[in-house]
C-alpha cells in the first residue's frame, strides 16, 4: 500500500493582493517581490480555467500587455512555459529577466490598463479513492475532475519540487515509463483539461 | 437536488462538492440582502441558499427590511458608488439610514450564525450586530472602482469592521479597502425557469402574446428600467439599425421594490417610443422568468448596453441560450464577452448598431458565436462554480489563513 497513488483535487479562490499597477516599470518592480502565489495565479490561471476558446496568450500576465500594446513583452512572456520551473522563485527569476531585457525605458509612462495582482489562496482535498495497479489508475483518472488533473500535472510538481507530474512519477514507479513519458510531454497550454484527460485515458489504455 | 446538476457539471464537480462540504458540516450561516424579488443578488441567493442546505450547511436568507425613503437613500448611494457624479449626501439621508438600521437590528436574528453575508450597501450597517467568534463577509455587487469619495467614507465607516469582502472583480475593488479581498463572479443558473430549454412553440407564443411578431427579426435588451443601463442608448442604436434592417426591438425589464427609479425611466420610455409600432417596451412582473427565457431564446441579437454594470448576468443568461451579445465594454461584461468570439464589446450607440448590422446580416456568425458563448458560460458563470466559491472562501475564513 505503500505504493498506492492517491487522488487529490485543487481549488482556489481568487484573493488581491492590495497591489495594483499601471505601469510596466512599477511591474517589474512589483514582480520581484509579489508572493509567488500571485506568480502562480498569473502563469496558470488559463490552464485552470477551461480555455475552450482562442485565447490571446498562454498567462494573463502576456494578455495585460497586449490589452496595452505591448505586443512583443506579451509574445516574449507567453512562450515561457511554467511547467519547465518547479521552484515559484526560478520562473519569477526568469520572468523579471526577460522583462528587463526587452523592457525599453522611452515606455515609462502609464498604460491604459492597470494590472491586478491576485494571489491564489488554495485548498487541496484527497478524492477518497487512490490506485495500486494500472487499471484502478486509468479508473481513478476516469473519476477525476479537471481541478483534480490539474492538482496532478502542475501544482504536485511544485510541491515535489520536481519536474516530472505526479501521474508520471508513480507509472514509472510501477515500470510503465514509456506511458508516464507520454503523459509529461503533453502540452498543457495548447489543449483543454478536458481534452488533456482524455489524452491520458488514452495512453494509459494503450491508444 | 444537486444531482440535477450533473448533466451541466458532470459527475466528478459535485462528488467534489460534498467532500469540500465535509469540512463545513454543522456550519451555520446566514445571507442578508434588501430583497427576495428582482435583481440578480435575489436570483443567485434563491438558489444558493437551498444548494448550502442540500450540502447539510445550514443556510438561512434574511431580507433587510426598508421603506421608499430609505431605498431612494440607498439607490442614490448604489449610483454614487458607481459613479462620482457630484451628487451630495445629506446629514437627514444618514440618519434616516442608521435609523432603518437600528430597526432591522432589533427584528432580524444574526446572532446565532457562524459566517454572515451582508450583500451590497442597504444591510450594511448591521455589523454593528456581529458577535465574538462570528465572520461577516460583505459581498458587494457593484462596481465600486472609481466611487464618489463621500460614498466610499460613508460605506468605509462600516466595511472594515467585516473579516472580509468580496468583489466580481479586481477592476470593482477601490484601493483603500483594508480587509482580506476576494474575487468571486457571480453566476447563473441552469436549472432555474430564466434558462431552461423552452420548446419552440412555447417561445412564439410568448412573442405573439406581447404583440411581437415572431417571424422579424429581434433585438432585445432585458434589463431594469435604469438609466445606467442606457435603454435610450439601445432605443437610438435600434434606430441607426433600423434604416437597412427590418426588424423590432424589445425592452424588457421590471420593477423591483428596492429600485424606487424603475417607474420614472419606464414612463419616461413608454412617452418616447409611443409612435414607433416596432418598438415594445415592457414592464413585466418580476416573476416573469419563463416569459424572460422566451424572449432571449427568441431574439436574434441580444444586447446589453450598460453604462456602468455591476456585472450583467443577464449577459451569461442570453449567452447561455446561444445568443451572440452586443454589450458595452464596461464591468463585468467584458469578462463575460470575448470580442468577436462570444460577441462584441462596444463603446458607443454607433458601435452598438454596426456590431448589431453584422450579426443581422450572417446567420453564421451568430451561430458561431452563440455556439462559442453557451461553451463559455458553462465551464465559467454556471452556480456550481460560484458555490465552490463560496464553500472554499468560508472554509478559508474559519481557519484564519490569510
Amino acid at each position: 500500500m505503500s505504493n498506492s497513488f492517491i487522488f487529490k483535487s485543487e481549488f482556489w479562490i481568487p484573493k488581491y493582493t492590495g497591489v495594483k499597477v499601471c505601469s510596466i516599470k512599477e511591474f517589474i518592480e512589483n514582480l520581484k517581490v509579489i508572493d509567488k502565489f500571485s506568480i502562480f495565479y498569473h502563469m496558470y490561471i488559463n490552464i485552470f480555467n477551461y480555455h475552450n476558446l482562442p485565447t490571446f496568450y498562454t498567462n494573463s500576465i502576456s494578455y495585460w500587455f497586449y490589452k496595452n500594446g505591448r505586443v512583443l513583452l506579451a509574445e516574449k512572456i507567453s512562450i515561457i512555459d511554467p511547467l519547465d520551473y518547479y521552484d515559484l522563485e526560478e520562473l519569477r527569476r526568469v520572468l523579471v529577466q526577460t522583462l528587463e531585457e526587452n523592457y525599453d525605458e522611452t515606455w515609462n509612462g502609464r498604460e491604459v490598463n492597470p494590472f491586478y495582482f491576485i494571489k491564489a489562496e488554495r485548498e487541496i482535498i484527497e478524492c477518497g479513492y487512490f490506485a495500486n495497479t494500472l487499471e484502478e489508475f486509468i479508473e481513478g483518472i476516469k473519476k477525476s475532475s479537471i481541478n483534480s488533473l490539474f492538482y496532478h500535472l502542475v501544482t504536485s510538481r511544485i510541491e515535489n519540487k520536481t519536474l516530472i507530474n505526479d501521474y508520471s512519477a508513480w507509472l514509472v514507479n510501477i515500470g510503465e515509463a514509456k506511458k508516464a513519458e507520454k503523459i509529461d510531454k503533453l502540452d498543457l497550454y495548447t489543449m483543454t483539461l478536458y481534452e488533456i484527460k482524455k489524452k491520458i485515458i488514452n495512453i494509459l489504455e494503450g491508444e | 437536488m444537486l444531482e440535477q446538476y450533473i448533466p451541466f457539471v458532470g459527475e466528478e464537480t459535485i462528488h467534489e462538492l460534498f467532500l469540500i462540504s465535509k469540512k463545513l458540516k454543522g456550519l451555520r450561516v446566514l445571507h442578508v440582502n434588501s430583497t427576495y424579488k428582482g435583481g440578480g443578488v435575489a436570483e443567485i441567493l434563491h438558489r444558493l441558499v437551498p444548494l448550502m442546505n442540500d450540502l447539510e450547511i445550514k443556510t438561512d436568507w434574511k431580507v433587510f427590511k426598508g421603506d421608499k425613503k430609505f431605498f431612494t437613500f440607498t439607490k442614490k448611494l448604489h449610483n454614487l458608488l458607481h459613479i462620482a457624479c457630484g451628487h451630495c449626501i445629506n446629514s437627514e439621508e444618514i440618519v434616516y439610514y442608521l435609523k432603518i438600521t437600528y430597526e432591522n437590528f432589533k427584528e432580524l436574528d444574526t446572532e446565532n450564525y457562524d459566517i454572515v453575508f451582508i450583500h451590497d450597501p442597504q444591510p450594511m450597517g448591521l455589523i454593528i450586530k456581529k458577535q465574538p467568534g462570528q465572520k461577516w463577509i460583505w459581498r458587494c455587487h457593484i462596481d465600486t472602482s472609481s466611487p464618489d469619495p463621500q460614498a466610499w467614507n460613508f460605506l468605509e465607516n462600516f466595511l472594515n469592521t467585516y473579516d472580509a469582502c468580496i468583489f466580481h472583480m479586481p477592476e470593482f475593488i477601490y484601493e483603500k479597502i483594508e480587509i482580506p479581498t476576494y474575487t468571486i463572479r457571480p453566476s447563473i443558473d441552469p436549472l432555474h425557469p430564466k434558462n431552461i430549454e423552452l420548446p419552440e412553440e412555447e417561445i412564439q407564443t410568448t412573442l405573439t402574446k406581447f404583440g411581437l411578431d415572431p417571424e422579424k427579426p429581434l433585438i432585445l435588451q432585458v434589463s431594469r428600467f435604469d438609466r445606467l443601463k442606457d435603454p435610450f442608448g439601445v432605443l437610438k442604436a435600434f434606430k441607426l439599425v433600423k434604416k437597412k434592417y427590418d426588424c423590432q426591438l424589445a425592452l424588457v425589464g421590471s420593477f423591483a421594490p428596492d429600485d424606487p427609479e424603475g417607474e420614472i425611466v419606464y414612463k419616461e420610455l413608454i412617452n418616447l417610443t409611443s409612435d414607433e409600432k416596432d418598438v415594445f417596451v415592457l414592464n413585466l412582473p418580476p416573476d416573469s422568468h419563463k416569459e424572460v427565457n422566451a424572449f432571449q431564446r427568441g431574439a436574434t441579437v441580444v444586447v446589453q448596453k450598460s453604462l456602468k454594470e455591476g456585472f450583467g448576468l443577464v449577459v451569461s443568461e442570453a449567452m447561455w441560450k446561444g445568443k451572440p451579445v452586443v454589450g458595452s465594454n464596461v464591468g463585468g461584461i467584458k469578462r463575460q464577452i470575448v470580442h468577436g468570439v462570444t460577441g462584441y464589446l462596444v463603446n458607443s450607440i454607433e458601435g452598438a448598431a454596426v456590431r448589431i448590422k453584422q450579426l443581422l446580416a450572417n446567420k453564421y456568425f451568430r451561430e458561431e458565436m452563440g455556439f462559442h458563448a453557451k461553451e463559455r458560460v458553462k465551464h465559467r458563470f454556471l452556480i456550481i462554480r460560484h458555490l465552490r466559491d463560496y464553500l472554499i472562501l468560508m472554509y478559508k475564513i474559519l481557519n484564519q489563513i490569510f
